[in-house]
């Protein structure tokens, strides 16, 4: 049962296409698991095809259906280019039995386990389109805490494995924890397993976000 | 033949002779993208729209081709040019929109979205595709969702409704809307920087722009009753 879900502001800004790379790809892996979620973009999405339908049209260039429907001959006429084999996937981090990667991190490169403190491992994600991107994941073992921290709407967490508690509210397997302004509190991962996230930290002053104080102390990014 | 066809000359070059001029080619203000509808008749109903594209798909009709054109061409390249594309590069990505709506038309699912909704994601993906090309730093893929996995699990309040019904009352939800919040909503979509752009058209501290697009996306839902995302 997933609970927690970006907010509406973060989803529009999704399905607008308006993301940087690293928050859309933490979003998405939220979207690719939530029915509830996909149910919003699609939602959104229509929002942007009626304003779509609605917008003041431009002036295209003389003649741009010749030129386009000439395109799609062209495309025709040539042979299609041979399909190249997708590279081999680079070997990834280990996952606990029965946990996919998200499709979402398809095309990146997910760097070995590193450890950075007691019961804590880190692995830098690589965006190949947006290699600056601060995306990573956490591997927390049972009981850990995470230090006090407040939250900005630049760091956003969605919880692949495990399972955390704030203090207020538990977050589970599927389950977003993004931006909510001014909420100071302190993630303790719960159950008697590990906890496994996908975060993201935007711009390369970090903010004192938790997963930013972590990484920032421990692995000196 | 679709209706619209019959008495309309499908010519390539589309004077805006049947469209309001668009707005000068100063920064438009505010309200530049307007909701007015054009001159009656003139909006193809969701159904001629499905209906062309699935003359495409069938048997590569490009009459009904040219019609989809002519209608979302236009507005495709002002989508783009509106988030930052110079005039050129959105002539050259509204071409590439249409040669995929011509070679996806078979994909197009009627009772999934509607074609507007389509065509729009179309545009936005090729357009994040030509920025990460760029090097820049935006991502999002067209298949999120994989409704053969999900679609067992996810609640379906409207069923009944078709999508173009949902067109129609998400149409008819957004002229409801305020000036205000209809423009915080178009921006969102066609701003390069929505957020400092709602701020500065709007006067307001930067901080306080998310809660008036959160404000602005409760009030459409609540619009839209039982449709809300």
């Amino acid at each position: 049962m997933i609970r927690h879900h970006p907010e509406d502001a973060l989803m529009l800004a999704y399905a607008a296409g308006q993301l940087p790379a690293g928050p859309a790809i933490v979003v998405a892996s939220h979207i690719e698991r939530c029915p509830h979620c996909c149910q919003r973009l699609q939602a959104f999405e229509a929002w942007g095809g009626a304003l779509l339908e609605t917008a003041e049209p431009a002036v295209l260039q003389p003649e741009a259906l010749a030129r386009t429907l000439a395109a799609i001959e062209a495309q025709d006429a040539s042979p299609r280019p041979p399909r190249v084999a997708s590279p081999a996937r680079a070997p990834r981090p280990a996952l606990p039995p029965g946990v996919r990667w998200p499709q979402a991190l398809r095309g990146c490169t997910v760097a070995p386990w590193r450890w950075v403190g007691p019961g804590m491992h880190w692995s830098r994600v690589t965006v190949p389109h947006a290699p600056d991107s601060n995306l990573f994941l956490l591997r927390m073992a049972a009981g850990k805490k995470l230090p006090v921290h407040s939250h900005s709407d630049l760091e956003m967490t969605q919880v692949l494995y495990g399972s955390f508690h704030d203090g207020r509210q538990h977050y589970g397997a599927g389950d977003f924890d993004g931006a909510d302004d001014t909420v100071h509190h302190q993630p303790v991962v719960s159950g008697d397993g590990v906890c496994i996230c996908l975060a993201s930290v935007q711009g390369s002053l970090l903010p004192a976000g938790r997963i930013a104080r972590v990484i920032g102390r421990l692995v000196g990014l | 033949m679709p209706r619209a066809l019959r008495n309309s000359s499908m010519t390539t070059a589309f004077s805006p002779s049947d469209w309001p001029a668009p707005a000068a080619r100063s920064r438009p203000s505010y309200l530049s993208i307007v909701t007015t509808n054009p001159p009656s008749g003139a909006m193809p109903s969701g159904d001629e729209l499905s209906a062309w594209l699935h003359a495409v798909a069938a048997h590569q009709d490009r009459q009904a081709f040219a019609a989809v054109f002519k209608h979302f061409a236009p507005r495709v390249k002002a989508y783009l040019m509106r988030l930052g594309s110079s005039e050129a590069l959105a002539e050259e990505l509204m071409q590439e929109t249409m040669v995929s709506v011509w070679r996806k038309a078979a994909l197009y699912d009627a009772g999934h979205a509607g074609v507007s909704t389509w065509i729009f994601t179309i545009a936005r993906n090729l357009r994040v595709d030509q920025l990460r090309r760029k090097g820049q730093m935006l991502t999002v893929d067209g298949d999120d969702c994989d409704a053969d996995t999900l679609e067992d699990s996810a609640p379906q309040p409207d069923e009944q409704l078709s999508i173009h019904e949902r067109e129609a009352r998400l149409r008819d939800a957004l002229r409801k809307l305020s000036q205000e919040q209809a423009h915080i909503l178009r921006l969102s979509f066609f701003e390069e920087h929505p957020h400092a752009r709602i701020a500065q058209e709007l006067g307001i501290p930067l901080g306080t722009v998310k809660s008036r697009v959160r404000l602005a996306i409760q009030h459409l839902r609540r619009l839209l009753g039982a449709l809300e995302p």
